[in-house]
């Protein structure tokens, strides 16, 4: 499959001098497109840094960041914002809705920022979304008066809503019960299939990273393992 | 372990920061509307306090305007702006004077007259009489008699005089009635009083008077083309000593200016002028404050919000723009509201019982609510800023 993300010696320090603190370093690996891969570690490992910088949400004080052909090293605030909204959707531990909003403008808000409006393919896709994620007739309801679990299938359909070619989803379902999470993590799956979306998955929890295909373990700043996972392969 | 190989990969180095601006300039404006809607109490607040701001400025300014104008008008309004005096030892001022002043483009009227001062008896009083003569209708261009008459009627005719409502009570005098002068030539005059007037100052009421040309230029011992005066009004009173330094270059004639003879009232009108403007500017940075430190606590509780839009792709540009809208918004809504008020107030105002109303000026008020727009607008800098610097980062790891 083609290369989506290529992270090539990844490092970033925070701080200087004697402060400066080295919170990942020499990271490299590739995402294929539609990969379904997952990064594990324990608390403070620097994988949430790690997701920051593929993200584009932060910038590396070493090496590069290349995605979906775009090398990401000279672009400035306004080039990763773009290419944020274009090429990757977030899901985030804490949902982070807009709560002056209703369910239905959360959902479609990376379409408004991409063109200020939505066309009709993006209508036609948002009602497949509240569809999909089994939110049909709660578009009108504002993001603060839905469930937990309910926010979370907006987060994500959110992430959605542009078709990004990556998802980075930092502990999806670490605010959710044990039905909410799996129901979730067969939605990550049933996108994957179906649409071709690539997904990286920071969890601490390895239970759930042996369901993807992938396991990218960070410890102490750096990338200590790569695996291919058979147990959540796709069968048949 | 790593599976890069950077030398089969296609990479393309892309100028996004160069491209076009996406087009969704209203993006920030709704989101604006929005925060603004669900904070409807803070919203409310804000919106009166530029509210007030604004209608204290557009009462204060225009019944300042209006109270100086009445004040002026009342001064000189009924008066003239310039006098043209004989220079030297000369006795009369040439009537051509009167051609040279008209054709000075703020000139509205220059009439020649006869100035002279005649003593009225009553029993043991005797009161001095400043008795101004000439053509009825020349005087009526400067004094604006016609309007003011209170008993009788406008008009001169050959010894007759106009006399003041203060001058007619005091001496039980009528229209009808005869008036026995002490003129300067030592004669005595007898003239019938046509009219009363109210010119709305006691001292002129009590101490003008006006005869026909004939009457003053026999009291005067002048003849029928000698004047001791050329008076003149001017569509701008502030003018009058610029008009009446040309004039006594072009002419060589002395210039008596209303400004030098009422340099206190001027001084006065100063003083309020900039005790007013103080006022307003004063009130203008209590708004301004009030705005900026509203703005400031809207863009730190709105903070996580603008954090989730820009992970989500929203340009720091965008969100800057956000608290510009929010601060236009609330300009344009306060300002609108302040002026209303200011104009509420000023309907109220002509309940009062004073002489004079307010009017507004268009042109004060349309300032006005630029600067009001201008203030909030101004005020939105800093939140706009520290908001267009916020990293996401900072918002997504607090969770």
């Amino acid at each position: 499959m083609a290369e989506l993300l290529v992270a090539e010696s990844l490092g970033k320090t925070y701080g200087t001098g004697e402060a400066a603190t080295r919170a990942l370093f020499d990271v490299a690996f590739t995402l294929a497109e539609g990969e379904f891969a997952s990064i594990v570690g324990q608390s403070g490992s620097g994988k949430s840094t790690l997701l920051n910088l593929i993200g584009l949400l932060d910038t590396p004080t070493d090496g590069r960041v290349v995605l979906a052909g775009t090398d990401t090293t000279g672009l400035g605030r306004l080039g990763r914002a773009r290419l944020r909204n274009d090429s990757i959707g977030f899901v985030f531990q804490f949902h982070h809705l807009l709560p002056e909003f209703s369910v239905w403008e959360n959902l479609t808000m990376p379409a408004l920022l991409a063109h200020g409006h939505l066309r009709a393919e993006e209508h036609a896709r948002a009602i497949e979304l509240l569809r999909l994620l089994g939110l049909e007739g709660l578009g009108n309801k504002r993001a603060n008066a839905i469930s937990g679990g309910q926010k979370q299938r907006v987060a994500i359909g959110r992430a959605l809503m542009n078709r990004p070619r990556l998802i980075l989803a930092d502990e999806p379902t670490g605010n959710l019960d044990t039905g909410n999470s799996a129901a979730v993590y067969a939605l990550f799956r049933e996108i994957s299939a179906s649409l071709g979306t690539a997904f990286l998955i920071v969890t601490h929890d390895r239970s759930i990273a042996e369901q993807t295909d992938r396991i990218l373990e960070v410890r102490d700043g750096t990338l200590v393992q790569d695996v291919r996972n058979a147990y959540g392969a796709p069968t048949g | 372990m790593p599976e890069t190989d950077a030398t089969t990969r296609e990479i393309v180095q892309t100028d996004a920061d160069a491209a076009p601006p996406r087009p969704h300039g209203l993006l920030p404006l709704r989101i604006a509307m929005r925060f603004l809607k669900t904070a409807p109490v803070q919203t409310a607040l804000i919106i009166t306090g530029i509210a007030v701001g604004i209608a204290v400025q557009v009462f204060v300014g225009s019944l300042i305007t209006s109270l100086q104008a009445d004040l002026i008008d009342s001064t000189v309004g009924s008066g003239p702006h310039l006098t043209l005096l004989p220079s030297g030892d000369a006795t009369a001022v040439p009537t051509a004077l009167a051609g040279t002043a008209r054709s000075e483009p703020l000139v509205t009227a220059a009439i020649p007259v006869r100035t002279l001062s005649a003593i009225y008896a009553s029993g043991e009083d005797s009161v001095p009489l400043s008795v101004t003569g000439g053509d009825a209708s020349g005087i009526d261009a400067i004094y604006h008699l016609s309007g003011t008459i209170v008993a009788g009627t406008f008009a001169l005719g050959e010894n007759e005089i106009l006399v003041g409502q203060g001058f007619a009570d005091t001496y039980g005098v009528a229209p009808g009635d005869t008036l026995a002068l002490l003129l300067p030539n030592g004669a005595s005059g007898t003239f019938t009083v046509r009219g009363v007037f109210d010119l709305g100052q006691a001292a002129a009421n009590e101490r003008l008077a006006f005869v026909d040309a004939g009457s003053s230029a026999a009291a005067l011992g002048m003849g029928a083309d000698q004047y001791s005066a050329i008076e003149i009004q001017l569509s701008d009173v502030f003018a009058s000593t610029a008009v009446g330094a040309r004039l006594a270059a072009a002419t060589g004639a002395k210039v008596v200016d209303w400004q030098t003879q009422n340099a206190e009232l001027l001084s006065g009108l100063q003083a309020q002028s900039a005790s007013s403007l103080m006022i307003q500017v004063f009130v203008l940075i209590a708004v301004a404050l009030g705005i900026a430190s509203t703005l400031a606590i809207s863009a730190v509780q709105k903070t996580r919000q603008i954090g989730i839009l820009k992970a989500l792709g929203m340009t720091d540009a965008e969100a800057g723009r956000i608290f510009l809208w929010q601060a236009a918004l609330l300009g344009v809504g306060g300002t609108a509201a302040g002026i209303g008020l200011g104009y509420l107030l000023i309907w109220g105002f002509s309940f009062a019982p004073v002489a004079f109303s307010i009017t507004p000026k268009a042109s004060f008020v349309a300032i006005s609510a630029a600067i009001g727009i201008g203030v909030a607008l101004a005020s939105s800098a800093i939140p706009a800023r520290s908001t267009s610097r916020l990293d996401p980062i900072e918002v997504i790891q607090n969770g």
